[in-house]
Order: structure tokens, then sequence, then C-alpha cells
């Protein structure tokens, strides 16, 4: 009944797959990038795949009680780090780019977001499954009681990253929201949120289009932020700012054409093009084919989970594979859709393709949760399942 | 059970659900992209092609001037230049090769290397060296953020010491090179250096190829043919290091100059920028995707600037010229003539308002000798005014037949005007007699003008008794006065012109300056202002606007020919003078006896004159205000000595007028004003004379015929 597997069997192997295309992609296209920079990023990015492929080996062997365990303490050990950004020094937290998300001390540099992200998930799988144990019977104020404790263990962190880094509090709002959403909170209550939501989303908009004076009177939104929108409807005409980026990436990209100029044919010369515009580089360089291939790749890993999220029949296993899910589709999706003109510009990374030492660990942490859930997941679960 | 039943069931449910949107958003991704790549994909492709070239202008010569008879005033020399031409992307250290083989074949001046150049210099060549002027404290200060890079890179300038700044000569002219090459723009040709010597310019040309961005070009340089004559006028041109002048950057950045242009900043260079400064070459350079320039194609050729031709005739004003400094010369031999140190010339068409002559020459002081010498200041006939005395009596007069206070036949005897409170007031000479209009001009009788006036301000004389006259007097006078062109710019096309100065009337002896303005000793005139009063009496009475340009000239290629004309300016009659041609006639009449009738004043200078002019001679008694001024607590008295005139008197072709300020500081002395209006009239019959039988040109070439028509048409525009 509790056979394991034996230790070699219960590796995922399809991940281990999917992973190893990626690694191949990232040090290709970064190698390939480095240029605006001196040093050799794609070999640190070997190196920092290295140090992802040990965190995997670590925690591939927690199993689901050694997680709950560790879970408050790495939730807390996430925020404490959050805040003490806010309060450290420029001298060991400088500003990069515009943002205080990084520790910079000798040797290496920290963006404790990262990591951050993957214990939220952590934290709201386990808060919600306490809560459907202690409320068996669903009522909508149950839903609402939940709702509230889901709000305040992403509310925490959110507010210490929304001023300096907005990339990243969308991410965790993502995050939030789909574990809202597979907390089997009910329609009644989604819905009204969800639609609300939108309705805000769609009235800032107009605000910022229509009336951009409001903003910034009484809300006190600065103007660089409003240029970022302006640039994203129209490039062309902003291209001082941050448009500049985005006509950029928007060259490189469609100049890539269907089939790409071929690996190191670059033309079309893009700031930041090793870390957040990587995926102008890979469409410049592999065209729609290998644009397309590299988004399918993120399809197939989100695939992956969704399915490992199905078999597991556990629900804290689930909670923790749509948060994953969550974040990595939002990642995928925003960072993609800013280089290719569907969404502005924000500074977050492509997921295991952008260089990044902290981007690439908080992803595998993430994919060293997978494995384990795959690692421990018990043979019994397939039999009494099917 | 039901309800965990239930529960089991919704996760898988919602799970797919959240599969189904995450395919949505990919699809979204992916269909994007095939917008992007596939639909859109070529148009970006161009684009990319597109804005890697880069078009620049490349200056051409300016437009050359030329006097009426086609002779060149101010030309374009050319010279050999080297320039070079900096890509996008060229780094500090290619320049600096650049420069080093650069240096071993051309010598180079080093005088602009300034003290920051040589230490910006020794940082670019010791940059170990540099790095250590920062200590480990600051560094630190720096990695912290509290110092930037320009905090560190000035504490490095600070540190360098006087021997790490002792270059060798050699050393010297390449930092010499390299500080030009670095101060041009992008892509823009920055010449390195003019006046290169043919040894030079072939050692260079043929090493081009290992000199990337240097190329060997031509310059441009203005070239004044006649020296410093008018050159005050014809203008200054900034240079290229100079570039746009700053106080009308503005101005000219939004006209698609660069800053390095040459541009006209001072009088006809500045006037007629537009016309002189031509159209730019424009040459696209193609660069690849580094910024290197791979090909460049001329898109434009551009054209030369448009060619000015003046009214000035070249031969009179130099003949004009060495008569004003031979005659300054000879009037400073008399005795009180200590502060007469100019005196000015304008010859005038007073059909078509050309200037035909505008001379000017100064006594300066040169600082650095501590000799006397002979300036040019053409400029002074439109920047300068005087007291110009009698010549404004011709206006006097009209002014007083214009509103009634006399008629042509009104007689006045010549007797001092005796005001209370006021020195007697009274005529050059005593017994004059009894006088009518013609009579008071030929002898030049101030007691008729007084007489006149008083009766223009309606004012009661009665000997020994106060004179009040009426308010608008002064108004009146200088309204009428203004209709000649007294008092009011002239309109001449040429910038800063000055008014002349308007005395205070508002004082208690109103009266009496009132009668001083009337014979030309209150207000003050320009030398240019006086040739318009003369040409508006001698074409009966139309104000012309005085020009200094007659055409603008198409250019041509080959120098030697003069360009099909462009715009040719039709003579601008800025008001005509509301008096009737019986009243002209009577001043032209009185200037005509003061020249040729035994008696006038200026009969002795010009009775025998086979040109047969007509004029007015001028004596003020004026305070001086000249370069001396400061010597004396007082402004000392002098003699100002003016003539104005025309010739022949029945049929005009030249107006002139002739002013010689601070003249003499005693009650009598020379006549330089006469000796010079007779000399210059002679030279100006003379030449054309000499022009006609030579079958040369005469002095209005080949549009002779038709001008003379222009002008028949307009006496009889005048007349009717």
């Amino acid at each position: 009944m509790t056979s394991y597997k034996n230790n070699s069997s219960r590796v995922d192997y399809g991940l281990v797959l999917i992973l190893f295309l990626m690694f191949l992609t990232s040090c290709i296209t970064i190698y390939s990038a480095q240029g605006q920079y001196s040093g050799n990023f794609a070999l640190r990015q070997v190196i920092y795949y290295a140090i992802g492929c040990g965190i995997i080996a670590f925690v591939i062997r927690l199993d689901s009680d050694q997680l709950k365990r560790l879970t408050w303490y790495a939730y807390a050990f996430g925020v404490f780090l959050l805040a003490l950004l806010i309060i450290a020094p420029e001298s060991i937290a400088p500003r990069i780019n515009g943002a205080k998300a990084w520790f910079r001390l000798p040797g290496f540099s920290l963006q404790p977001s990262e990591f951050t992200k993957v214990f939220i998930i952590l934290a709201l799988a386990r808060v919600i499954l306490e809560h459907h144990q202690k409320n068996p019977l669903k009522t909508i104020r149950s839903d609402f009681w939940l709702l509230i404790k889901i709000g305040f263990v992403t509310g925490l962190p959110l507010l210490l990253v929304i001023k300096e880094d907005l990339g990243t509090s969308l991410v965790i709002i993502s995050i939030m929201l789909g574990m809202i959403f597979i907390a089997g909170i009910s329609w009644k209550i989604l819905l009204p949120i969800f639609g609300s939501g939108a309705a805000l989303v769609s009235g800032i908009f107009y605000l910022v289009i229509a009336r951009p004076d409001i903003l910034e009177k009484y809300v006190g939104v600065e103007q660089y932020k409003l240029n970022r929108i302006y640039s994203w409807i129209d490039p062309w005409n902003n291209q001082s700012s941050t448009g500049f980026q985005l006509v950029k990436s928007l060259l490189a990209i469609g100049s890539g054409q269907t089939s790409g100029k071929g690996l190191f044919g670059r033309e079309v010369v893009i700031p930041e093009g090793h870390t957040d515009f990587i995926f102008s580089v890979i469409g410049e360089e592999f065209g729609f084919v290998g644009a397309s291939v590299v988004i399918s790749l993120f399809f197939l890993l989100i695939y992956h989970i969704t399915k490992i999220a199905i078999q597991a029949k556990n629900d804290y296993y689930t909670y923790i594979c749509v948060g994953i899910i969550s974040m990595i589709t939002f990642h995928v999706f925003q960072n993609v859709g800013m280089t290719i003109g569907l969404l502005p510009i924000t500074g977050i990374p492509l997921p295991f393709i952008s260089y990044g030492g902290s981007s690439l660990m908080g992803g595998m942490l993430a994919m060293g949760l997978i494995f384990s859930i795959r690692y421990h997941h018990k043979k019994y679960m397939f039999s009494k399942g099917a | 059970m039901n309800t965990k039943k239930k529960k089991k069931a919704l996760v898988p449910f919602r799970l797919n659900m959240l599969f189904f949107i995450v395919f949505v958003l990919f699809s979204m991704l992916v269909l994007r992209l095939g917008i992007v790549q596939i639909v859109y994909g070529e148009d970006f492709k161009r684009e990319i092609e597109r804005t890697e070239d880069v078009t620049v202008n490349n200056p051409v010569p300016r437009g050359k001037m030329y006097d009426r008879n086609k002779k060149v005033i101010v030309d374009n020399i050319p010279n050999d230049a080297i320039t070079y031409t900096r890509s996008q992307t060229t780094k500090a250290e290619d320049m600096l090769k650049v420069a080093e083989k650069l240096a071993s074949m051309i010598e180079m001046d080093t005088e602009k290397v300034r003290e920051r150049d040589k230490k910006d210099y020794w940082i670019l060549r010791h940059s170990k060296e540099a790095e250590k002027k920062i200590t480990k404290k600051e560094m630190q200060q720096f990695q912290a953020k509290k110092l930037d890079d320009k905090d560190l890179y000035q504490l490095q300038l600070d540190r360098i010491t006087k021997d790490e700044l002792n270059f060798s000569p050699e050393e010297l002219e390449i930092l010499a090179i390299y500080r030009e090459f670095n101060s041009g723009y992008a892509l823009t040709p920055q010449i390195v250096k003019k006046h290169v010597t043919p040894q030079e310019l072939a050692a260079v040309n043929e090493n081009l190829d290992e000199l990337p961005g240097v190329d060997t070009t031509t310059d441009w340089e203005r070239h004044y043919a006649f020296d410093k004559t008018l050159k005050t006028v014809l203008g200054k041109v900034t240079d290229s290091d100079e570039g746009l002048p700053k106080e009308r950057l503005d101005y000219y950045r939004s006209r698609d100059y660069s800053r390095n242009d040459r541009v006209g900043k001072s009088y006809l260079e500045m006037q007629y920028e537009d016309v002189l400064h031509g159209q730019k070459a424009k040459v696209k350079n193609k660069t690849d995707k580094a910024g290197n320039v791979l090909d460049t194609v001329v898109v434009s050729e551009g054209a030369r600037g448009k060619d000015l031709v003046l009214s000035i005739d070249m031969d009179l004003q130099l003949a004009v010229e060495k008569i004003i400094e031979e005659e300054l010369m000879r009037a400073k031999q008399n005795r009180a003539t200590g502060l007469l140190d100019r005196a000015f010339v304008v010859l005038m068409d007073p059909h078509t308002g050309e200037v035909l002559t505008m001379a000017g020459k100064r006594l300066e002081r040169n600082q650095e000798t501590g000799r006397t010498e002979m300036q040019d200041f053409a400029l002074g006939n439109i920047t300068t005014s005087y007291n110009v005395g009698s010549t404004v009596k011709g206006a006097t007069i009209l002014t007083g037949l214009k509103t009634g206070a006399i008629s042509t036949g009104t007689v006045f005897y010549d007797t001092p005007i005796l005001i209370k409170g006021t020195p007697p007031k009274k005529s050059w000479r005593a017994g004059l007699g009894s006088l009518n209009p013609v009579g008071a001009l030929k002898v030049s009788s101030n007691v008729y003008m007084f007489r006149t006036a008083i009766n223009v301000g309606k004012g009661n004389y009665v000997p020994q008794q106060t004179l009040s006259l009426s308010d608008d007097v002064f108004d009146v006078f200088r309204n009428s006065f203004s209709q000649f062109g007294l008092g009011v710019k002239t309109g001449i096309d040429l910038p800063n012109e000055m008014f002349g100065f308007k005395g205070n009337e508002n004082v208690p002896e109103r009266s009496g300056l009132l009668l001083d303005y009337s014979i030309g000793q209150f207000d003050t005139y320009t030398p240019m202002q006086l040739a318009q009063y003369a040409a508006t009496i001698a074409n009966g009475g139309s104000r012309i606007q005085p020009r200094m340009v007659k055409e603008i000239r198409e250019p041509k290629l080959d120098s030697n020919e003069v360009g099909p004309v462009l715009q040719s300016f039709e003579p601008n009659v800025l008001n005509k003078v509301d008096v009737t041609p019986e009243w002209m006639a009577t001043v032209h009449e009185g200037f005509r006896q003061v020249m040729q009738s035994p008696g006038g004043t200026a009969y002795g200078s010009f009775g025998n004159a086979p040109y047969r002019p007509a004029g007015k001679t001028g004596t003020a008694q004026a305070f001086y205000d000249g370069p001396l001024r400061k010597n004396y607590s007082a402004p000392p008295q002098t003699m100002n000595l003016s003539l104005i005139g025309y010739a022949p008197y029945d049929n005009p072709e030249v107006a002139m007028s002739v002013m010689v300020p601070w003249a003499y500081e005693s009650n009598t002395g020379h006549h330089a004003n006469n000796d010079i209006g007779r000399r210059v009239l002679d030279a100006y019959f003379e030449l054309k004379k000499k022009r006609a039988e030579e079958n040369m040109n005469p002095i209005k070439p080949d549009q002779q015929v038709e001008e003379k028509k222009e002008g028949d048409e307009l006496r009889e525009e005048i007349s009717q």
C-alpha cells in the first residue's frame, strides 16, 4: 500500500527534459545577446543552473509534512527580507534600473522577491488546506473568511514590494487570483470580485488615456509611470522613454520574420537583451518558428504541471501546482507580451531563459516542489483513484 | 459524502478551466507574434534599413557680392582643408590612433589647446595612473553611490600635476588634432585644419585608407577684394570655430543650420543671410548595424548661396574715399581743427534710391602703435547723427509754404530777431537786405527762416518782447521734415540704422529753440538722412528708400560669370511730400542759385561746374560729442559743415550729401564741405565721361534705358 517506486523511477524525467531544453535555449541566447555589458553571462547562467539543480536536489526530498512545517518559516523569512530591503541603506540595496529590489553584497546579488513568490505559494496552499479541514462544510460565510485569510497572506508581501517593483506585485496578485480560483470559493463571490476587478482596470485605463490630470493630481501617480502606458499604446511617437525599448524590441522581433536571422545574426541592439528582453533576441534570431517553439515549451511545462496537479489527488499539492502555474503563466505572458507590444513594459524576466541568478533560483525552487510532488507521490493514489 | 464528492469534482474542473485560460493566453501570444513577425515582418525589416540611414547636410559656399558694374567685392577663396568625420560608434582609442598618424603628416597649430584638453588627454593616455589618483575610500564611496562618475573624473582632473602635463611638441600636436576630431558631431565632417600646404595635402591623400574618417576637402573663406573699403557695411561672417551666434541660436537652429555653420553676423552679410547662405548639400550615410559608414550617397547637390549685386559703384566709391581722405588731411592743417576727425559722403540715384557711394572716414588713434590712422567709417552714415545746419532750409521753406505761413512771394527784411531773454538771433552776415524765398536760400538767410518759423507757429513777433508760439509747432515742423527723411529711418536695407536725436523743446526758451530747429541746429540727422532729403528735393518730392542691394542673382558655377537675375528691386517710394510743383520749383531755383548764381553761398566752389549743380550749404554751431569729449568739462563749441546737392539741376541723376562734423572751433574756417562736394561731383561726371568714351557701361550699365524710363515716369508721376 505504501510501496514507493525506486528512487530513480520516481524522478520526473519529462520535466527534466523540458528544463534541459530551457537550459539550452537560455545559454545559447544569452551567449548571443551579451554584448551590451562586459562579462560572460552565459557561463554564469550555466553555474546558476548548476546551483538550481542543487536546490531541486534538496527540495525533492521534502515530503508534504516537511513542507507544511517549513512553510511559515520560509514565508516569514521572505517577508523579512522584503522588509529589510526597504529599510536597508543603498550601499547594500542599490537602486538598479529605478527599482530597489536587489541586495548587492560582495560576491553576489540577490532579489528576495523571486524566492518569496514561491514561499507565498506554499503559505497560501497551507492556509487553504487548513481552512478546508476546519470548515468541511462550505458556506458563503466560510468562503468569505477564506478570502480574507488569502488576502492577508498575500497582502503583506504585496505591500512591501508594490512601491518599488510593479512587475513582482503583479506576479503576486496573479498567484493570489489563481489560488482564490482553485480554493473552491463559490462563484457567487468570485464573479463579483473578478467583475469589479475588471471594471477597476478598465476605469484606470480610461483615466490614464482620457484624464491623466486626475491621476497626477489626486492619486499622485508620477508622470513616468503614465508614460509607460502611452509608450505602449503608441511607441513610435514616444520613443524617448520606454517607447524606445518597445520600438527596438518590435523592430528586432518583427524583422526576424518567419525563420529568423540565425544565431548571432542580430541587427538591432536591444537594451537588457540578455535579461528582460531576451525574448526579443529569440524572436530576431530564430523568427516566428523559434519564438513559437519557446512559447510551446512553456505551454508544455504548464501542461505537465497541470497533469501532475490532477494526478496528485492531493489538495495541498494541487494548490501548490496551481500557484506555480499562475506564477509561470503570468511571467511568460507578461514578459513575452511586453516585447511584442501586447502589454505595457514592466521589468520581470522570462523564467528559466532570462539571465539572472535570483530569478532562476526562484524558478528552480518551484520546479523542486513539482519534482518533490512526483517523488513523494504514493503509488496507491493511482490505484485508488482509478 | 455528497459534498465531499462535489468538492473532489470541483478541483479538476477548475484546474481544467485554469489550463484553458493558460491556453487562451498563450494563443494570444502566438497570434500576436504571428502578426508582428509574419504580417508586419517585412515592414519592420524595411524600417531597420531606413533608420540606419543618416542624412547629413554639408555646407556650401556663400553667395558673392558684386558692385553695380559686376566687379567682385566679396568673394569666396577656396583653400584645402582636412576634415574628420566621426561615426556614431567611433571609440576614443581609434580616434587617437588616427590622430597620431595624422600628426606625423601635417603641422598642427597647438595654440587652441587648453589645460583642460591636456588633462582629458592625459587621463585617456594614462588610465592606470589616473585610477591611482582615486583613493580606496573614494572608490568605496563611488560603489556606495555617494560619488558619481563625474565626481571621480573631477578628482582625477584636480590631481593631475603640472609635471604630468609636460607634453612634447609632437604629443601636443596629436592632442590638438584629437581635440578637433572630438569637437564635431557624428557623421558631420569637422574641419581639422585649414590652409593645408600642398605637401601636407599630398601626404594625407596618399594615406587616406590608413586614416579612417579623415578626408580632404575644399573650405571657403570670405575674401574682400577691396580690402577695408566698405568692410564695415559689408558686414562680417562668423568663422566655423565660432559657429552660430549665441543670441540668435534658436532662430538659426529652427532653420536647419548646424551649430558650426558660418552665418552673417553684421550688416549686409546679416541682412541678406537668407539669400547668401545657399542650399546645403544633402548626403545620406548608409551605416551598418554597428553604426559604421558603409556608403555615402549624395541626395541633393546643394547650391551655392545666391549672389548680391550692390548698387555701389566701386570705382566711384574708391575715388570718393580718396577725396575724403585728402580733404580731411588738408582741412586738418588749418588752425583750430583739433576736434575734426571725420567726414562722410553719400551719393544716391534720386530716382531709384540706389546708393552709389557710401563713404566715411575717421581718423583714429591706433592703440598699439600710438599713431593716428585713417579708418573706414562708412557705417557712420547710418549710425551717427549731427546738427547739420542750413542745409535743411529747403525743408523749412517748403514747410512754410505748405502751412500757408509764407507764399512764394513773401519778402522779409534780414535784420536780427530780438526776443526778450534770448541773445539776438541773426544771419551769418549782416546786410543781406530784403529777401524772397529764393533769395533767402541763395544767401542762406537765417532771419528769413526765423520769420517763417514764427509764422508757422502763429507767433506775433514784437522785437524785445517775449515770443509765444502755438503748442504743436514742433510737431508740425518735425512732421514736415520727416516727409523728407529728416529725423526718421531712411529704410535702407541695413540693420542698426539710427533716427538721430531729437532735442528737448519743453523748456522756457522753447520759441528760441524752434528758431534753431528751422536752421538745422536743434535735432540731429544722419548723413544718410541728408542724402534722402537731397534726393527727395531732386526728384520733386518722392521720398525713396535707399538701397544697397540692386539685384539678387542666381549663382553660376563658372565663377567668372554673373548668373541670371533672380530678383531685382523696384524703387520703393516711402511717401510723397505734399507740395505743389510751384513750391518745389521755388526751392529748386533757390538751390540752383546757391551754386550757380554769383553771391550764392557755394558759388565760389561750384560756379564753374559744367554739370550745373544745385544744392545747399550748411554751417551749424554745434557742441562737440566725439571721442575726445571726456577731455573737456563742458562740450566745446564747434562748427559742423554740411552740403547737399544734386546735378544737373534740371535733370538730376545723382544726389549727394556731405557731412564734416566738428570741422573747426573758431567762428570762421575752411570749407571742407564744399571742397569735398565739388571734387566728388567732378569725380562722378568724369567717371561717367570716361566710361562713355571707353564705350564701357556707363554708370548705369545694362539696364540704363529701362531705368531712365522708370525715372521719367517717376518724374511725370511726381509732377502730376
